[in-house]
Formats: C-alpha cells, sequence, structure tokens
C-alpha cells in the first residue's frame, strides 16, 4: 500500500504553495534521498501550480509501516519548506489510494476535468523512473491510477467544452472556421481577455491584427500577441479582411455597427464572420447578428457556455467518481492478494532451493555424464514440478488473503502453518547466524550452471 | 452465386444500419464515444465493401452491366456517395455527416431491391449513349448526396451557433461551417458538369422517344430544374458572393429536384410509366 503527503489548492493559499516548489534538475535527488530515508522505500513528486504531493511506499512493499511512512514524507517535505506543515494533509493505505485516483482524474482538480493533470501525473511516474525510486508497489500503483484517468475520460463527459471564456471563444471560431491558419484576427481594443483570445487565435495559425485608438499601444499589444497594429482609422478597412473580431473597448457606444458590418459584408462576398464582443458596455451591435454570416457572441454568450459545461462537468462527476471506487476496490483487492506473497515467495524459494541442491548433488555424482541439453531438461522438469506443486497453495493463500470474511482460516493462520511446517523462522536465524552457508549453496548452483529460481527471489525470502 | 448475393445483401444491410445507428449515437451522445467514433467509419466501410460485393455478383449473376441498369444504377449511385464521403470525412472532419450517409446508402441498397429493370434499349435511343448518361448521372447522383447531406449539416450548425443553443453540449461533434460549405461546393463543381451531360442526354433521348408522354415530360422538366436551381447556385456564388446558408438552401433545392427525377425512374421501372 501507498501513502499520500501534500497540499493543494484546497488546503493551501498560493502563498504557501510558491514556497513548496521544487525544481526539474532538484528533483531526482529530491527522492533519491528520500529513499535513503529507513521508512521510506519507494517514492514520486506530482507537481503541479495547485498541488504538490508526494506518493511513497515503504521498504517492506505491502507490509510496511504506513504511518511511519508518512511522517518521513511530512519531515522531508517539512524540511525542504519550513511552515507548510500546518498545511499538510497525510493519506494512508486505501484512502492515499482514493486519492491518488482522484486526482489522475481530475476529480480533486481547481477546474474539474482538466486534462493536464493526467499528464502531469505520468511526467512525475516518468521522473522518479528515471531516477530509480519507484519499486515494486509504486510501479504496479501508477499505472492502476492512469487507467482509472483514462477510463473517466473515455466513459464520461467530464472533459467536455470549454470553462474558460477566452477558450470558449476560440474553439466556436473554430467551430465556424476550422483550422485557423491563414485566417486573420482583429483585435479592437484592449482588456485582458482579449489579449488572452488574440494569444490562443494567434497559437491556432491565425494572424493578428491590432486596431486601437492609441496606436502606441496597440502597438505595444500587437508585439505582446505577435500581430501587427494599425491606427484606428484603419478600422474599416480591417473589418473587411478579418474573419474573428475581438473587441474590447470601454467606449460607451457601439464602436462597430450595422452599417460598417454590412459594408465589410458585401467587401467580404458573404465569407462568414465571426465577432465576440467581450466589452462591457458592448462595442459591437446586436442587429449585425440579422446579416447572413455574421455570428456574434458577447460576454454573456460566452459566460453561459462556460457555466454549461461546467454543468455538464459537475454532472458527470458522480460517474467518474463511481469509476475511481470500482479502480480503487479493485486496487484494494489486488493489494490484499499481494499480502501472500511473501509466504509464496518463501514457499518457492525453500522449494527450489531443497530441489537445486538435490539435483546438483547429483549431477556432480550419478548424474555426472549428462550433457548440457539433458541438463536443462532436467531442470526445466524440476521447475514445473514446483509450478505444480504450488498452485493450490498459492490460489489458496491468495484467497484467504483477499477474503476475510470466509469461514476458513486466515492468510495470518495460513502463513503462520506454513512458516511452522517449513521452519521459516529458524532459517532466517540459520542465515544471519551463519552467512558462509549460503555462498556454499550458491556456489553449488553456479558451478552446475543450474538454478531453479530467479536470485531476486532467494534473496528477497532471506531478507 | 445466388448465396453470396444475398449474404452480401443482407450483411451490407446491417453493417449499414449499424453505422447509422453509431453515427447518430455520436450525435446524440451524452457520454463518452470514442468507441463509438471509432467504428462507425469502419461499419460503413464494411457496409460499403459488401453492397459492392453484392452489386457485382448480383450483375454477373443476371449478365447485366451495373450502369446499364436503373436497378445497380441506384444501387451504384449510393456507393460512390459512400465511397466520396469516406474519402473526405477525415481530411475535411466531415465525421458527422455520416449519420446522412448511412442511411441514404441503406435506403438505396434496400430501395432497389423494389425496382424493376427499364427498358431504355428498347425504347429506341443509342445504348452506347445510354450507358455514358446512366454513368454520369450514377456518378453525379452519388456526389449530389454529399452535397446534399452537407449543405444539411450547414444548416444544421449555423442553425446551432447562431441560435446559442446546445453549443456547449454538442461541442465540436458537427464539421466546422466553412468545410460544409467549401465541401457542398466543391462536390457541386465536380457533379455539374456530369449533371449537364446526364440533361443534355436526356433531352435528346426524350426527342428520340416515340413514346414519350406527360410523366416524361415532367422529368425532363425536373431534370432541367435541378440543372438550372445548381446552375443558379454555382453562379451566383462566383459573381455575387452566395454562399452559407443561401448555398445550402439551394443546393437542397436542387438536389430534392434530383430525387424527384429518381422516383420517377423508379416509379416507370415498376411499370407505372401511364402516369
Amino acid at each position: 500500500m501507498i501513502v499520500v503527503v501534500g497540499l493543494s489548492h484546497r488546503t493551501a493559499p498560493i502563498a504557501v504553495r510558491e514556497t513548496l516548489v521544487l525544481d526539474a534538475a532538484g528533483l531526482p535527488d529530491f527522492l533519491r534521498t528520500l529513499v535513503q530515508r529507513p521508512e521510506v522505500g519507494e517514492a514520486l513528486l506530482i507537481s503541479t501550480c495547485n498541488r504538490v504531493e508526494l506518493v511513497a511506499a515503504g521498504r517492506s512493499g505491502f507490509d510496511s509501516d504506513l504511518p511511519q511512512v508518512a511522517k518521513a514524507c511530512v519531515d522531508a517535505l517539512a524540511v525542504h519548506s519550513p511552515g507548510i506543515a500546518p498545511h499538510l494533509y497525510a493519506h494512508v493505505g486505501g484512502p492515499a489510494v482514493r486519492h491518488l485516483f482522484r486526482v489522475a482524474a481530475s476529480l480533486d482538480s481547481m477546474v474539474l476535468g482538466e486534462p493536464q493533470i493526467l499528464g502531469q501525473v505520468k511526467e512525475a511516474y516518468e521522473v522518479a523512473r528515471q531516477a530509480g525510486t519507484v519499486g515494486s508497489v509504486l510501479h504496479r500503483t501508477l499505472p492502476r491510477a492512469i487507467r482509472a484517468a483514462k477510463r473517466v475520460r473515455t466513459e464520461t463527459v467530464i472533459g467536455s467544452g470549454q470553462v474558460s471564456v477566452p477558450s470558449v471563444a476560440v474553439d466556436l471560431t473554430r467551430e465556424i472556421f476550422g483550422d485557423l491558419t491563414g485566417h486573420c484576427a482583429l483585435l479592437v481594443g484592449s482588456g485582458e481577455m482579449a489579449e488572452a483570445v488574440a494569444r490562443l487565435l494567434k497559437v491556432g495559425g491565425a494572424q493578428v491584427v491590432v486596431v486601437g485608438r492609441t496606436l502606441s499601444r496597440a502597438e505595444e499589444l500587437a508585439n505582446a500577441v505577435g500581430g501587427t497594429a494599425r491606427p484606428w482609422s484603419a478600422l474599416s478597412q480591417s473589418l473587411v479582411e478579418a474573419d474573428v473580431v475581438v473587441t474590447s473597448t470601454s467606449a460607451p457606444h457601439f464602436v462597430i455597427d450595422y452599417d460598417m458590418v454590412s459594408a465589410a459584408r458585401r467587401a467580404r462576398r458573404g465569407k462568414n464572420q465571426f465577432f465576440i464582443d467581450l466589452a462591457v458596455p458592448r462595442d459591437v451591435e446586436p442587429r449585425i447578428e440579422t446579416l447572413d454570416g455574421e455570428f456574434l457572441y458577447n460576454i454573456d454568450d460566452l459566460s453561459k457556455v462556460v457555466s454549461d459545461s461546467l454543468s455538464t462537468r459537475t454532472r458527470e462527476a458522480a460517474s467518474a467518481e463511481a469509476i475511481v471506487t470500482r479502480e480503487a476496490e479493485g486496487y484494494d483487492r489486488w493489494a490484499d492478494a499481494e499480502q501472500a506473497t511473501p509466504t509464496i515467495v518463501q514457499l518457492r524459494a525453500r522449494l527450489s532451493a531443497a530441489l537445486e541442491e538435490e539435483l546438483s548433488r547429483s549431477l556432480r555424482g550419478r548424474l555426472k555424464h549428462l550433457p548440457e541439453g539433458d541438463r536443462a531438461a532436467l531442470l526445466k522438469m524440476l521447475e514445473s514440478a514446483v509450478n505444480r506443486l504450488l498452485h493450490q497453495p498459492t490460489i489458496r493463500l491468495r484467497q484467504a488473503a483477499i477474503d476475510r470474511s470466509q469461514d476458513g482460516l486466515s492468510l495470518d493462520q495460513l502463513s503462520a502453518a506454513i512458516s511452522e511446517l517449513f521452519a521459516f523462522d529458524a532459517e532466517i536465524e540459520a542465515v544471519s547466524a551463519t552467512e558462509n552457508a549460503l555462498p556454499e549453496v550458491e556456489a553449488d548452483a553456479e558451478n552446475s550452471g543450474l538454478s531453479l529460481a530467479p536470485k531476486a527471489r532467494v534473496v528477497a525470502s532471506r531478507s | 452465386m445466388v448465396d453470396i448475393v444475398t449474404i452480401a445483401f443482407y450483411l451490407g444491410v446491417i453493417a449499414y444500419s449499424a453505422a447509422a445507428t453509431l453515427f447518430f449515437m455520436e450525435l446524440a451522445r451524452k457520454d463518452g464515444g470514442a468507441a463509438r467514433a471509432l467504428w462507425a467509419p469502419r461499419l460503413l466501410a464494411l457496409g460499403g465493401a459488401l453492397h459492392a460485393l453484392h452489386v457485382v455478383t448480383a450483375s454477373l449473376l443476371s449478365r447485366v452491366c451495373p450502369i446499364d441498369s436503373l436497378h445497380f444504377a441506384l444501387s451504384f449511385s449510393a456507393l460512390i456517395a459512400v465511397g466520396a464521403y469516406l474519402a473526405l470525412r477525415e481530411r475535411l472532419r466531415l465525421s458527422a455527416l455520416g449519420a446522412f450517409v448511412a442511411p441514404i446508402a441503406l435506403t438505396f441498397l434496400v430501395g432497389a431491391q423494389f425496382v424493376g429493370q427499364s427498358n431504355e434499349a428498347a425504347l429506341g435511343v443509342s445504348r452506347t449513349l445510354l450507358m455514358f448518361h446512366i454513368a454520369a448521372n450514377v456518378l453525379g447522383i452519388g456526389l449530389f448526396l454529399i452535397a446534399g447531406a452537407a449543405g444539411s449539416v450547414y444548416l444544421l450548425q449555423e442553425r446551432r451557433l447562431r441560435t446559442k443553443k446546445r453549443v456547449a453540449a454538442m461541442g465540436s461533434r458537427l464539421p466546422p461551417l466553412e468545410a460544409l460549405d467549401t465541401t457542398t461546393h466543391h462536390l457541386l463543381l465536380a457533379g455539374f458538369p456530369l449533371l449537364t451531360f446526364g440533361v443534355v442526354t436526356g433531352a435528346v433521348f426524350s426527342q428520340q422517344m416515340t413514346n414519350s408522354g406527360g410523366a416524361e415530360s415532367l422529368r425532363s422538366l425536373l431534370g432541367y430544374a435541378t440543372w438550372l436551381l445548381l446552375a443558379t447556385v454555382l453562379v451566383l456564388r462566383k459573381t455575387a458572393g452566395f454562399r452559407g446558408r443561401k448555398a445550402a438552401y439551394g443546393t437542397l433545392a436542387g438536389v430534392f429536384c434530383m430525387l424527384l427525377v429518381l422516383l420517377m425512374y423508379v416509379v416507370r421501372a415498376n411499370g407505372g410509366s401511364n402516369l
């Protein structure tokens, strides 16, 4: 199981969040330092403008002391940025998994359903992989979180529509013109939102022309958005060239009236034209909408689209939560089953070691004459025998781990019985007491060129 | 062979029906529809392939050239429409047009089964010219069907953006207005020479036919009306910037007349020439 420790827009204001900045270059070292702590075995860091979260697992995989892991993570973050401790939260075990899945699915984002978070989670995973701080637990948890997020995006419309006025304006422009490359966007007046729209149109490939009452201000804005500036007197001519017109002046009257648009329309030979009026009071005379091919959206129209998108996303959140819950429950079952793994590994190692030892002895003695091919076949046969012998015990152990309400023996009881029968505890004691006994067996196996079990498993069983 | 004809027909009907259903569901979807968006055009393409197999095997079986028979010509027109749609949909973001094309293809595939064989050759007209006449009309009808579908979607999309209703709900599921307008125009440009040839040769046949009656005159009249309407749309676009909604209405009027002409052919082929 995992822990999630961090802060987000829900627990910390921006003044606190900005103190916890880990630059990309220093992040691998931070993670490596963290996993050197005795409690922490694996770690990755999700860092966005709205959250910084450490996702970590203990050294003993699914058997770790998670509160201790969480405490180590809190300490690491608090050391890095003193003063954030009151804003930190820690989720442990099942709640941590559910939280991670919700984060990846954008259910915990400031803007519900925003698509960037999934990419940021993937990036955090990749950075940690390259830093070497991801182990078996996170390697199995993160892909499940990403899968849950993908399911949410494909099975619900939580990410549908735009939720900001500039994005809605640009989406509507695309619905009229499609690809914006080669289209002309006219920006009349200045204003933060109009500038944002102009920037998005420019990114989409449109040529931006800025017309302002003050040419120097228009030039300044044009430079900022990568367009060209024209004097106010060029407005009528610019209207003829413009496919999209974004207005945001502080004029108390219409700056673009019906007659101007009508004249421009004739010169444009009926080509569609889209007016985005972001000004209050309005800059564009509403009557232009009666002209064929002229489309007009004012700030209220755009805000209504934003509001509708947000409503849709909120409605979809329930379905998305259900998907996340199902995925988290699936993870819990899998994690429960994983608790049986140490016993299974020990059992397999014991059987493998015994057979390996006998095989090595025989290969040095009566079966000395066997060629390489026959030795390999013999090894394969013994490996199959181990698998067959362990098939039922593996199923029973995993079942006992998942189904805690069953009437039969619990996982702890079964593990204890196996441990007692095979004297695992005695073996561990013997291994730690007489280190020199171990190389002998390994040396035998190496001499014979044969090994039934992967080395990592044998080592794991003895640690 | 008979089995192949029948199986291809029924499988084609199923594929077209499934494609039409998925296209409509995709337009009306409330949840994510990635799978539908993926499978609808695939099923349409499969339907087209089965449709083509049906036409080829059926024409081989009955020893009739597909374009020498109204029965197959009707079917072939729908195939042309399906092919044109599949070729254009990715490039011009016309996916939503499938909601029109799939039902049209289904209607023509099934409808052609109820059309008997016309006997133009027996009416004393040149067989070679007749084949060219039918081939031009088949191609033209296929292109105009897509143009009509694009015009219809243009009107839907334009109305939606103008009334500002369901803007957020529909998102970008309908193609951009300019893509629809340009597609309609290009299809009209491509189909118009074929239509002109069809109308001229049709006029020649009318002159040659000895038993042309009132129905024949009405059919010719509707053919001329189709030509005139579509010519007007093209000329006015060039000279007076006649595009967008007006062009879409003009195109739909022309396509409607064309469909009436087709209907008259069907009625006549089924023995209603004494209308």
